[in-house]
């Protein structure tokens, strides 16, 4: 189906359901219980009946017990709305596998587990692509309107019938460009018209930081889910001597000195990043991931996602 | 602080080039990673756990810079001037006779004791002073007191061994003034002990330390070698050697006699430990003058010894003239003398001159000749102070190992008369009595007097058969050509003297090893002395229209004698024994250096691996 995610584990990923801690407050119908009463099977509450009131849902034998009328509440059945944001910078290119091959799987993988739950999904890739920036080849805007159609297709998707679209479409995307992590969740969270889950897929290496941005979205009432990826190279560098380093997305240049005499300092160094992310997570009830690009990915999805309870 | 040496202040322009070194930008390789965030964090969070990290490539240049000037500040060597107590003085001497050419040691005896002595000077204080004396046939101060190790050194190295005998007794005495008085000085001889006896030091209390060198005696030498007439025909010339084994073990050698280069005869010998072997080997006329040399083919420690030439030449006709008033037996006496051409006169005529040998018969002279006379019971005022008389003197004692006295005794002599003198400084006493002399030898200038002081009419001597020995002995000893013959065969180290015929402002002398020099010579003194005989060989001269041929031998029983000895003897009561090893100080600073210089590569060697 696609070469995102094997058949195989598509199979094994249907078996899921996002497990929603709060009722879902979307105003759109779906599988969800949510604090809505409308139409459905699962009995709700009774409320004293106020003229007006449809005569269908009246509770006739209690009438006939105490003779006054009540009126039979059910809950009803909402969707969940599933924000995934998806980090397409530059920074994402690197490692091997590319992290944001590994990000891309990962998206994919939820998104189809929502979709097969008939919940939305709302995808959104960041960095925003310019067209006005991009005054290249022919062949470069071709590329570019076909990217800028993909990420269009895949921001707002629902049913289990567009899960076939949504993996191409998810095939299509590129990674450039400089990314604002903090501006973007902050503006997603903002925009959001119904909270539910989001996750949020990137590397986390963003000179101005994540703690705005994640923090917006758990105020605005979304169940984060944070999944850091980052390349084999950032967490053992291979490149010794005197180096002069490069910055990727901003361009900036470090000048270091760097031998295998101080690796252990570095992954360190890596180790403070990750477990200060870690506790800023856990303190706001946000589930982290942290996964290598060369990691399994079945492991996070069968086994890490499902013993967060992300699903189940 | 004072400076030994301030020129290496220039080094001072060194410092510019390091610190242009830090200044040059290093290269770095540029890589595009994702996000320099971590590299920027680890930086933040190294550079906190060590406040100094951002210094760290200027300590390094401190460090450098540091390290430089304190190597110049040593270059410059730097000193206190202190009062300390006086050091050590120290007086090394340094055998370079023959028998240190033994090669029982390895590379050779010399050798090792230099290397011994080395360890000495490195072993020095700082304020030990010490002298260092090369004892051969003469002793020669190679350094005088210092306390510089290089120049030590470099005194040592300088010093080279020898074909002579040793004459420790000069440089024990040289060595006894250098420390006299001083309660801390210290005399080290290097040497195998093979030298002569040292008698006078008996009560000296020399502090000498004996650093024996030498593991065995193992040496077969040609001790003594003379060229003579053959006593059984004199047309020949017989050519005498003495061959010593100075080993503990039999040898077996070939001896083989050369005239010329030109091998005459072999023989082969076996010498038993200690054994001493005359050879005399006999050549025609045929090969009558000319070098001779004895060579030993085996192979022992000490190579030196087995070879010695001789020069042969052809015996001349002396002619004699007897001034007498009449003496048979003297008459007869000089008639059985070989080569001789004797006259007889009554008086000392003006052509007296004419004569190899004036013998004086007690007949006073208008003129005294100049050429070698025997004088017989007459005075010569210019050699004796007041001479006076004495009847019947006794003789009480004779010296026997004098060439004069060769095979001659004095037992049952009675003189009726003679004269009494006081022996004169040029002569000496050959025969005495207790008041005087009576018979006294020696050279006066270059004239050979010998001088009977009574009457040999007077006395019983002319009727024993010493006396007619005794004559010919004279003749011998006075004649021009046995002067000679004696005079080319010369022991290493003692100077050759050649009395010259012509008036020549110089000389040519090929040496041994074929090189030659021109040397002058003092004209005044009518006679060339060449003193540099320390190489065994044939040495040749041209002087003039002459040719002179010389050999200089070790011909050294004392230096052959190869064996260590464990103690040196100073006359009958005292010795100095062997010292083996003993405390010194050895100095430590150049391994600490050289330590110092491994941390300073280690310390670069490991701040490069932190970069790669």
């Amino acid at each position: 189906m696609s070469a995102l995610i094997t058949p195989e584990l598509l199979r094994r990923l249907e078996q899921f359901q996002l497990l929603a801690a709060r009722r879902t407050k979307s105003s759109a119908k779906g599988e969800r219980r949510s604090r809505a009463r409308g139409q459905s099977v699962e009995f709700a509450d009774h409320r004293n009946y106020t003229p007006g009131d449809d005569f269908r849902y009246l509770d006739w034998n209690l009438y006939g017990r105490l003779e006054k009328l009540f009126l039979k509440l059910y809950e009803e059945e909402r969707e969940l709305p599933v924000t995934i944001f998806l980090d397409a910078s530059e920074s994402m290119t690197f490692g091997t596998p590319r992290k944001f091959d590994f990000a891309r799987q990962v998206a994919a993988a939820v998104g189809y587990v929502a979709l097969c739950g008939f919940d939305r999904v709302n995808m959104i890739t960041f960095p925003e692509l310019s067209s006005t920036n991009n005054a290249g080849t022919p062949a470069d805007n071709a590329s570019l309107s076909r990217e800028l159609a993909a990420r269009g297709a895949i921001r707002s998707v629902r049913g289990k019938r567009s899960t076939i679209q949504f993996l191409q479409h998810l095939n299509h995307l590129t990674a450039q460009g400089s990314a604002n992590l903090n501006e973007t969740l902050r503006r997603g969270a903002l925009q959001a018209s119904q909270v539910g889950v989001a996750v949020v897929l990137s590397d986390f290496l963003d000179p101005t930081g994540y703690e705005e941005g994640l923090g917006a979205l758990v105020a605005r009432g979304f169940q984060v889910n944070a999944i850091q990826i980052l390349a084999p190279e950032e967490w053992s560098p291979t490149s010794f001597g005197d180096l002069r380093l490069v910055d990727s997305e901003s361009g900036v240049a470090q000048e270091i000195t760097f031998g295998r005499f101080r690796l252990v300092n570095y992954q360190q160094t890596v180790q403070n990043f990750i477990q200060r992310l870690r506790e800023f997570c856990q303190k706001r009830g946000v589930h982290f991931f942290m996964c290598p690009s060369d990691s399994s990915l079945e492991e996070l999805l069968l086994k890490h996602l499902r013993e967060a309870e992300v699903w189940g | 602080m004072s400076f030994l040496a301030p020129i290496a202040f220039w080094f001072a322009f060194t410092i510019p080039v390091v610190i242009v070194f830090y200044l040059l930008k290093r290269r770095r390789v540029v890589r595009v990673v994702p996000s320099t965030l971590l590299w920027q964090r680890f930086l933040a969070e190294t550079q906190a756990s060590a406040p100094f990290q951002k210094l760290r490539h200027n300590w390094l240049l401190i460090l450098q810079l540091l390290l430089l000037l304190l190597a110049i500040l040593a270059l410059a060597r730097p000193y206190l001037s202190a009062k300390t107590i006086g050091g050590r003085t120290m007086v090394v001497i340094l055998d370079t006779s023959a028998s240190m050419q033994a090669t029982d040691e390895s590379p050779s005896r010399f050798e090792k004791a230099r290397i011994e002595a080395l360890r000495l000077v490195d072993s020095m204080h700082d304020n030990d002073t010490m002298y260092v004396l090369q004892a051969a046939a003469s002793t020669e101060v190679k350094q005088s007191a210092t306390r510089e190790k290089s120049a030590l050194r470099r005194a040592l190295q300088g010093a080279a061994v020898t074909d002579t005998g040793t004459h420790l007794k000069e440089a024990l005495k040289l060595a006894e003034t250098l420390v006299q008085n001083n309660s801390r000085a210290e005399i080290h001889l290097f040497s195998d002990g093979a030298v002569g006896a040292l008698d006078g030091f008996d009560n000296s209390g020399l502090p000498l330390e004996f650093h024996r060198i030498g593991r065995r005696a193992n040496n077969l030498a040609i001790t003594s070698l003379d060229v003579r007439a053959n006593p059984e025909n004199p047309a020949q010339r017989a050519v005498f050697a003495n061959v010593v084994n100075f080993s503990t073990n039999a040898h077996q050698t070939e001896i083989e006699f050369r005239l010329d280069d030109r091998i005459v005869e072999t023989k082969p010998l076996t010498l038993a430990p200690g054994e001493t072997s005359p050879q005399v080997f006999l050549a025609g006329q045929e090969h009558s003058s000319g070098v001779f040399s004895m060579r030993l083919t085996g192979k022992d420690d000490l190579a030196l010894d087995d070879q010695a030439s001789v020069v042969s030449l052809l015996p001349q006709h002396s002619k004699v003239l007897l001034v007498t008033g009449g003496n048979r037996f003297l008459e007869k006496a000089l008639r059985a003398a070989q080569n001789i051409e004797l006259t007889i006169a009554p008086t000392v005529t003006e052509s007296s001159s004419q004569f190899d040998v004036v013998v004086l018969d007690g007949v006073v002279p208008a003129t005294w000749p100049t050429g070698n006379v025997l004088v017989i019971n007459v005075a010569n005022p210019a050699w004796f102070e007041k001479p006076g008389r004495l009847d019947a003197p006794p003789i009480v004692d004779w010296k026997g190992s004098h060439p004069l006295l060769r095979f001659v005794s004095f037992d049952n002599v009675q003189i009726g008369q003679s004269l009494a003198v006081k022996t004169p400084q040029w002569a000496v006493s050959l025969v005495d009595s207790p008041q005087t002399p009576l018979i006294l030898a020696g050279e006066l200038g270059r004239q050979r007097i010998v001088w009977v002081g009574f009457d040999t009419l007077q006395s019983t001597w002319p009727l024993r058969i010493s006396f007619p020995i005794f004559v010919a002995n004279a003749m011998d000893w006075l004649s021009p050509t046995a002067i000679n013959a004696a005079q080319l065969a010369v022991q290493a180290g003692n100077p050759f003297r050649l009395a010259l015929a012509q008036q020549i402002n110089s000389v040519e002398l090929t040496r041994p090893d074929n090189t030659t020099r021109l040397l002058p010579v003092d004209v005044a003194r009518g006679e060339f002395v060449f003193g540099e005989t320390t190489r065994q060989g044939v040495y040749r001269l041209k002087a003039g229209t002459n040719d002179v041929v010389f050999c200089v031998n070790l011909l050294d029983s004392s230096e052959s004698n190869i064996e260590p000895k464990n103690e040196l003897r100073f006359g009958q009561y005292s010795k100095a024994a062997t010292v083996s090893l003993r405390q010194a100080n050895m100095e430590l600073w150049r391994w600490i250096a050289l330590a110092g210089l491994c941390v300073l590569m280690v310390e670069w060697w490991w701040y490069h691996r932190r970069t790669v």
